[in-house]
């Protein structure tokens, strides 16, 4: 059973989806604060960490950047407001992606599912992976059977969602790739949802870890990965 | 303005120049009449009474007119053959001794003058009509200035302006500063109305929230249902009143992508929650903002749920999308001034808080679109959205279908 850590500080909120979350099979944890989330996180690591931007004491940006100093759980922000720029604040620090309350719960499940297919990707569903070669650019290694990333020789933690992004770009190497593209293929976005800073936020976190010189912005497009 | 100035340098230059003409020729006359007079008291003093101008040419009126006096007479005759001539006479013992005096240097003289001062006024006409010409040229061209800023504004361009032009304290200077603080006035009270409403629809973002995750633990049933129906339309009312206000603070820039038109909409259609009839021809690929496209259908696509009557369609052909209804048609205040906030027109238009429309045409300027609203001649209404054309140098299609543009 997927379990979910949600740190709301809003009673209702956080009853309100908790419990309808349960009915849709999760197990549930809350906490109402980012430091008792933070708590929580490190008691037992849930399957992905649902959290709320604006939280009293240590608020979910810096709750997301404590937790990403040691893990690559899947991270998901809920935000009051969509336009402005603590969602960007969130996806700097490390968040998947982000929802705009008020949020539909099928909106929601369905958010968390596509995060959490990210977090499970089966090698064995792309028959082609396993005998597929190691993938090099540069420095950097890629292999596709075993999901593993190195860099010079040392390995490199990613997201699944970075993983994901990583495997699409390298698919298509020296191909732009657009972000809505980006988008549907990484994020299972349908045309009409999907911010693209969240495409870009999680490029530049990736460009840390792989070195920025791989990945090429083609100004106005999209990305493309650099052998 | 310059035939005005014209006019008014000419009757100025004309008066003035008869007024010396005029005095110039007193003078003259003056001076004859003194000389002609010398002249007789010298002849009259000599014994040369005897070498006299033959009556015959001695002038009547002047003949006349000394009989009736002692003292010496003049008299100017310009009719006289050859030249103006001053006459002087007096009778000295019954005998008419007269003198002349030939005025034909001043008649030249007074002659040039006239052409001089002619000379003069043209010169200044010639140069003044252009300055004049000019000059309400430049005052005309800032008032047309001033009220073609006005227009925008009162079109929507909030921050246009006139601007310091001129010189402070005259009157074009004074009327755009006047205009320019008043755009000033209104913008600020805008902006704060702005503010306002985009602040009370994020306030009650965080409260509908939680009515939203509870009213989904509701139990179902019927009334679960209507608090459940109410709730979304609370829900859209605030979600759209955001919408509304990003767009009037025009922060909104739109994201253009290569968009599948075919794939694109049959998405949108297929999360609207009524039926569509979907026609495509060809297999169109536009450059322009999917979420914000999906807006201006998805709004359009309800108003037209709501207002008109099945069937609805949506037909794409090239660049224009057009969603179409057979209902009573739009409202005769939206084909002639567009659609306005929180009104639906007609009450018999049906319920709806009139917000849709504003941010189909709100997002279509982000986006570069046209939207046009119109009647179909058989009934209905139409709304058309023209997606600005793209080049197709700009885009090439690889081998695997990915667009990717030319110069990378």
């Amino acid at each position: 059973m997927t379990s979910l850590l949600l740190v709301e500080d809003d009673e209702v909120i956080r009853i309100a989806v908790g419990r309808t979350l349960e009915r849709y099979g999760f197990t549930v944890r809350t906490a109402a604060d980012g430091l008792a989330g933070l708590d929580r996180f490190r008691e037992g690591p849930p399957d992905l960490l649902l959290l709320d931007v604006m939280l009293p004491g240590l608020d979910g940006i810096g709750l997301c950047r404590r937790v990403r100093e040691t893990s690559q759980v899947p991270i998901l922000m809920m935000s009051a407001r969509g336009d402005s720029l603590d969602v960007v604040g969130g996806l700097e620090a490390g968040a998947d992606d982000y929802v705009v309350k008020p949020v539909d719960t099928s909106v929601l499940v369905a958010r968390i599912r596509a995060v959490m297919r990210r977090a499970a990707v089966d090698p064995s569903a792309d028959p082609a992976a396993d005998r597929a070669a190691e993938l090099v650019f540069g420095d950097v290694r890629i292999d596709p059977g075993g999901l593993e990333v190195t860099r010079a020789g040392r390995p490199v933690a990613l997201t699944p969602t970075e993983l994901r992004l990583l495997l699409e770009l390298a698919a298509h190497p020296g191909v732009v790739l657009e972000r809505h593209r980006l988008l549907r293929e990484v994020w299972d976005y349908k045309w009409q949802g999907g911010d693209s800073r969240v495409v870009d936020l999680c490029v530049a976190r990736l460009r840390t870890k792989i070195g920025a010189e791989r990945i090429e912005t083609v100004r106005g497009f999209g990305y493309k990965l650099r052998r | 303005m310059a035939v005005l100035a014209a006019v008014a340098v000419t009757v100025a230059s004309g008066s003035i120049g008869l007024a010396i003409h005029q005095s110039t020729k007193s003078r003259q006359l003056y001076y004859g009449r003194v000389t002609a007079r010398g002249d007789l008291a010298e002849v009259i003093g000599s014994d040369r009474t005897d070498q006299q101008v033959p009556a015959s040419l001695v002038p009547p009126k002047l003949a006349a007119e000394a009989l009736t006096t002692t003292s010496p007479v003049t008299f100017y005759d310009s009719s006289f053959s050859l030249q103006p001539v001053m006459w002087a006479a007096q009778y000295v013992d019954g005998k008419l001794v007269v003198a002349q005096y030939p005025m034909a240097s001043e008649q030249r003289d007074l002659e040039a003058l006239d052409r001089h001062t002619l000379y003069a006024a043209a010169g200044t006409v010639a140069v003044l009509v252009p300055l004049a010409a000019f000059g309400a040229e430049f005052a005309g061209r800032r008032l047309r200035r001033a009220a073609r800023t006005a227009h925008r504004i009162a079109a929507g361009d909030l921050d246009a302006r006139i601007g310091p032009r001129g010189r402070a304290g005259d009157e074009v200077h004074d009327i755009s500063r006047a205009v320019d603080s008043m755009a000033d006035a209104l913008q600020r009270r805008l902006r704060a109305e702005q503010r306002f409403t985009a602040d009370v629809a994020h306030e009650l973002r965080t409260p509908l929230a939680g009515l939203v995750a509870a009213t989904e633990l509701l139990p179902d049933g019927e009334a679960t249902e209507l608090v459940r129906d109410r709730v979304r339309v609370l829900r859209s009312l605030t979600e759209n009143l955001l919408e509304v206000s990003r767009l009037d603070a025009q922060v909104e820039t739109a994201d253009f992508v290569a968009v599948p038109l075919p794939e694109f909409v049959s998405e949108t259609v297929a999360g609207i929650g009524f039926d569509v009839r979907l026609s495509v021809e060809g297999d169109p690929v536009v450059r322009t903002d999917p979420r914000r496209l999906d807006r201006i259908l998805t709004n359009l696509l309800l108003n037209a749920d709501k207002h008109g009557r099945a069937p609805i369609e949506l037909g794409i052909s090239g660049l224009t999308l057009t969603v179409r209804d057979h209902g009573p048609g739009f409202p005769p205040d939206i084909l002639a001034e567009g659609p306005s906030r929180f009104r639906t027109g007609a009450p018999e238009r049906g319920r709806g808080h009139g917000l849709g429309l504003t941010i189909a045409l709100g997002q279509a300027r982000v986006i570069g679109a046209g939207l046009e609203f119109g009647d179909a001649v058989d009934g209905g209404a139409i709304a058309r959205v023209r997606l600005p054309p793209i080049p197709d140098s700009a885009l090439d299609t690889d081998a695997a279908g990915h667009l990717t543009p030319l110069d990378t």
